[in-house]
């Protein structure tokens, strides 16, 4: 998968979670899903288990400590596909 | 340091399931997952316990600033009905919790006697944006008469990290000042 297609899935998962449309329509690497998007953290469990479901994969609590930017989710989510 | 998170239950409730499957492992120890099930009213547990470990949460990074995504590493510990410890490594926070049909609210401290001025607010504005001036212009309005200080001086901006620091004449204070809301509930502490 490239860079871009994992962005766009990402950007998919969370669309129902933001509350900031202007940084959603901006979505980059470096988007933040708290301070950016404004997701709040009750939905942040739902964004992790909806990445698990969409990429087939487990996030433990350790490396789901670190899933509070794109650019961390991104990391994770490849490194758990390369385990597979 | 203090922290406060409030939680609009029937909001809540629309926008969030925790019976979907592995949430509740996600964030609650096995013994905060007993509490629950155990619990006659289960939502209402579950976001009280949730809202103690998002209170203390604030403190922690406030103190250390660092952010992390773990409610789990943040053990609750219910010491009455609205007493509580979160324990996060060696460091401990104490909770207050307030609970009425409409929503759970907690303040975490670093000590039991801190004494903390709160205020919880039932706004109409459906827009977040809104809200956060409002209750931005409420918090202010509080510290200025309660510290016997001049509003329109008083200024909130926020860190890095997305903590509010109160400034004063340009001037960053040490007033410790922790924002909250969720759905219709807004609410400051400091």
């Amino acid at each position: 998968m490239t860079k871009d297609e994992l962005i766009a899935k990402l950007k998919t998962i969370v669309q129902p979670y933001i509350q900031d449309e202007a940084a959603f329509d901006n979505l980059s690497e470096d988007t933040d899903f708290i301070n950016d998007l404004k997701i709040n953290s009750a939905n942040l469990v739902d964004v992790i288990l909806d990445v698990e479901d969409e990429f087939d994969i487990r996030i433990e609590n350790d490396d789901m400590e670190k899933m509070i930017s794109v650019k961390a989710a991104m990391g994770i989510v490849n490194e758990k596909l390369a385990e597979k | 340091m203090i922290g406060n998170d409030i939680v609009d239950l029937k909001y809540i409730k629309e926008t969030s399931n925790w019976k979907r499957p592995r949430f509740l492992d996600k964030v609650f120890t096995t013994k905060e997952q007993h509490l629950i099930l155990s619990s006659e009213n289960q939502h209402q547990m579950v976001w009280l316990l949730w809202s103690m470990k998002e209170a203390a949460y604030k403190c922690h990074v406030q103190q250390y600033g660092r952010r992390f995504f773990n409610p789990k590493r943040l053990v609750c510990e219910l010491i009455s009905e609205d007493k509580g410890q979160v324990n996060i490594d060696a460091i401990q926070y104490y909770t207050a919790t307030i609970v009425t049909k409409d929503y759970v609210y907690t303040i975490a401290k670093q000590t039991d006697d801190q004494p903390v001025e709160t205020s919880i607010i039932e706004t109409k504005a459906p827009k977040l944006a809104t809200q956060s001036v409002l209750l931005k212009r409420y918090a202010l309005e509080s510290i200025a008469e309660v510290k016997h200080l001049d509003l329109d001086m008083l200024e909130i901006r926020k860190t890095k990290i997305g903590a509010p620091e109160v400034y004063y004449a340009s001037q960053k204070t040490p007033i410790d000042l922790t924002l909250t809301h969720c759905g219709r509930f807004s609410s400051f502490a400091f």
